[in-house]
């Protein structure tokens, strides 16, 4: 599957420098979309690419902070440039605990926007790698019977198949079996490779 | 002093009888040399003789005029000459004459008297007019001086309150400047993200000049808007004095909010701005209305810093009324106005801030009273407090 074209959304509601953004970023070679407030930007569809907003912190309706919580509420992952005037420094750690990629103030020299949003777009693309690495992961290990799972658990914990059969009170030859289902339904190259896509799935599962 | 005002006095009543004795002696002296030309002018002479001391020297000099008169008539002219004796046939004639000396004598003493108390009380009266006139000249002259001095005291007071005002209104800008840096930052970043864009086209390898142009010329309109801005906050410090030109209500609203909009952002308040459409001009200093709708925003958003339990919402409406008046409210959700501060609000100094210095609202009520308008608070339903003025339209009463 090839990666979709990745785009930068900015959002102000003042229009030059919406306009010079835009430019900016066009100027090498960057996607862009441009909205006005953070409803518009919430009601756009938005197509799926490698991403980052570049998002002004002061706007009337919904500031970039609001849009920011919303984001995370609705479980919409995308890198967040954050660009504010001086002297917000309560806003700008507010913003980071929240996990913003970066903080950049007005007026934004136009080489640190660049690189921000480089930065971020590659963090994007490792992002979504990750995630669709994991969504194929859990598929797999969704398609497990009970049974199968209950083997994997044990086997992932380090026992031996013999001792696995007398947790689970059946032969060896029968938790064989199991382990080999296991093993091709997983897509596993190895027990190591098992074993780290099983801890992949439960670090995702703690958060 | 009073010696040397007594001595003229005596010699001029002596004399004033030495006149009266030489007028009858004139007359007697007359008499006798006419008397045979002419038949006896006694009878003419002796009453012109009395009658003359009486008026001129007084009743003291007549009195002595007729005593010698009938001595020298009774002597010279009535048989036998040269005699003081009197033939009996002759007393009538004799009394007659006497009493027509005296009654003459009284009657020219009593209209003498009365023309002198007549000129008396005239002279009397005349100094009094004189003295009243002055009295009259020295007031009329203390009024003028008064009048001129209320004159210059209102041009003072009419100083002191464009000062005052102008000094509240640095006050409050001073409450601005993160505001103030937002609304200067905004157009730099635009002219800052533009040129940036425009250098980057220029330095492609092939350079976009249509994308450079386009970039340049939003540079431009960025700089344009910074220096617009830095003008609107430089007039609203300069101290200028009020002028009168036509100002539209709704402009001088937009700015203010504009001001105000850090603010608003920073207590995380919502400017809701309900404006009416084409509405009338108003006639005033646009500087010094653009203070009062800043201050009544700026009293509503620290009104609602301590809101929680609903939302901090600030409307600020304008609207055309029937009376040809224009009205602006300024309704928060904030804390209201006990009876007490209600009472209180508009008295300089008056503040429930610990920052304030009370001399917001009774500067701005000064301000639109003297633009011919009102100001007045007034709680809010169910929250809060509505801050309004009302001004007079240009176009005055619709019909």
């Amino acid at each position: 599957m090839k990666e979709p074209e990745s785009i930068v959304f900015v959002i102000d509601d003042e229009k030059l420098i919406r306009d010079g953004l835009q430019s900016l970023l066009k100027s090498v070679g960057l996607r862009v979309e441009t909205f006005a407030s953070a409803h518009d930007f919430l009601a756009a569809k938005r197509s799926d690419a490698p991403a980052c907003l570049v998002l002004d912190v002061r706007m009337p309706g919904l500031s970039g902070l609001d849009l920011q919580l919303k984001l995370i509420e609705d479980n919409i992952q995308i890198p967040i440039i954050f660009i504010t005037g001086h002297g917000d420094i309560p806003m700008s750690v507010r913003a980071m605990k929240e996990g913003a990629h970066e903080f950049l103030t007005k007026p934004v020299r136009g080489q640190d926007l660049l690189d921000a949003v480089q930065k971020a777009i590659a963090g994007d693309r490792g992002l979504r790698k990750e995630r669709s690495e994991l969504a194929g992961i859990r598929a797999r290990f969704d398609s497990l019977t009970p049974r199968e799972k209950e083997v994997l658990d044990l086997v992932v914990a380090g026992l031996l198949n013999k001792q696995i059969a007398d947790e689970l009170g059946t032969s060896e030859l029968t938790v064989k079996t199991h382990r080999a289902h296991v093993m091709e339904k997983t897509q596993a190259d190895s027990l190591a490779h098992l074993v780290r896509m099983a801890e992949r799935l439960k670090a995702t599962l703690r958060k | 002093m009073q010696a040397a005002h007594t001595a003229p006095s005596k010699l001029r009543a002596v004399s004033l009888y030495v006149f009266a004795v030489v007028l009858v002696l004139t007359a007697t002296y007359l008499s006798l040399v006419f008397q045979v030309k002419l038949g006896n002018p006694f009878w003419l002479l002796f009453p012109v003789a009395v009658i003359t001391s009486t008026w001129y020297c007084g009743k003291g000099p007549g009195w002595v005029a007729v005593g010698l008169s009938t001595l020298s008539v009774l002597y010279f002219f009535i048989p036998p000459d040269r005699s003081l004796a009197i033939k009996p046939e002759d007393i009538p004639f004799f009394l007659v004459f006497v009493a027509c000396a005296l009654i003459s004598n009284w009657l020219i003493g009593w209209r003498k008297s009365t023309e002198d108390s007549l000129k008396r009380a005239r002279d009397e009266l005349e100094l009094r007019v004189e003295e009243r006139t002055a009295e009259l000249k020295t007031s009329n002259e203390a009024l003028v001086a008064q009048i001129e001095e209320q004159r210059r005291t209102e041009a003072a007071l009419q100083v002191t309150r464009t000062e005052l005002a102008r000094v509240v209104r640095i006050t409050t800008i001073g409450g601005l400047t993160s505001s103030i840096a937002h609304e200067v930052n905004q157009p730099l970043a635009a002219v800052v993200a533009n040129a940036d864009a425009c250098v980057a086209w220029l330095s492609r390898e092939k350079p976009d000049l249509a994308e450079a142009r386009a970039a340049a010329e939003r540079t431009i309109q960025g700089a344009t808007r910074a220096s617009e801005v830095i003008v609107r906050i430089r007039s609203l410090i300069s101290k200028a004095t009020p002028e009168r030109a036509q100002v539209a209500i709704n402009d001088t609203i937009t700015q203010a909010v504009a001001l105000a909009d850090g603010q608003a952002f920073r207590n995380n308040v919502s400017v809701i701005s309900e404006l009416g459409p084409n509405l009338p001009a108003v006639m005033g200093d646009g500087i010094q209305l653009q203070q009062v709708t800043l201050n009544l925003l700026m009293n509503g958003i620290d009104a609602m810093s301590n809101t929680n339990n609903h939302p901090r919402e600030l409307v600020v409406r304008s609207e055309l009324q029937d009376s040809g008046q224009i009205h602006v409210s300024v309704r928060d959700s904030g804390v209201g106005l006990s009876a007490e501060v209600l009472a209180r609000l508009f008295e300089p100094f008056f503040t429930t801030r610990s920052k304030g210095i009370g001399m917001g609202l009774p500067t701005s009520r000064s301000i639109i009273e003297a633009h011919g308008g009102k100001l007045w608070a007034e709680p809010n339903q169910p929250h809060g407090a509505v801050f309004q003025f009302t001004l007079p339209s240009v176009e005055g009463p619709s019909r």
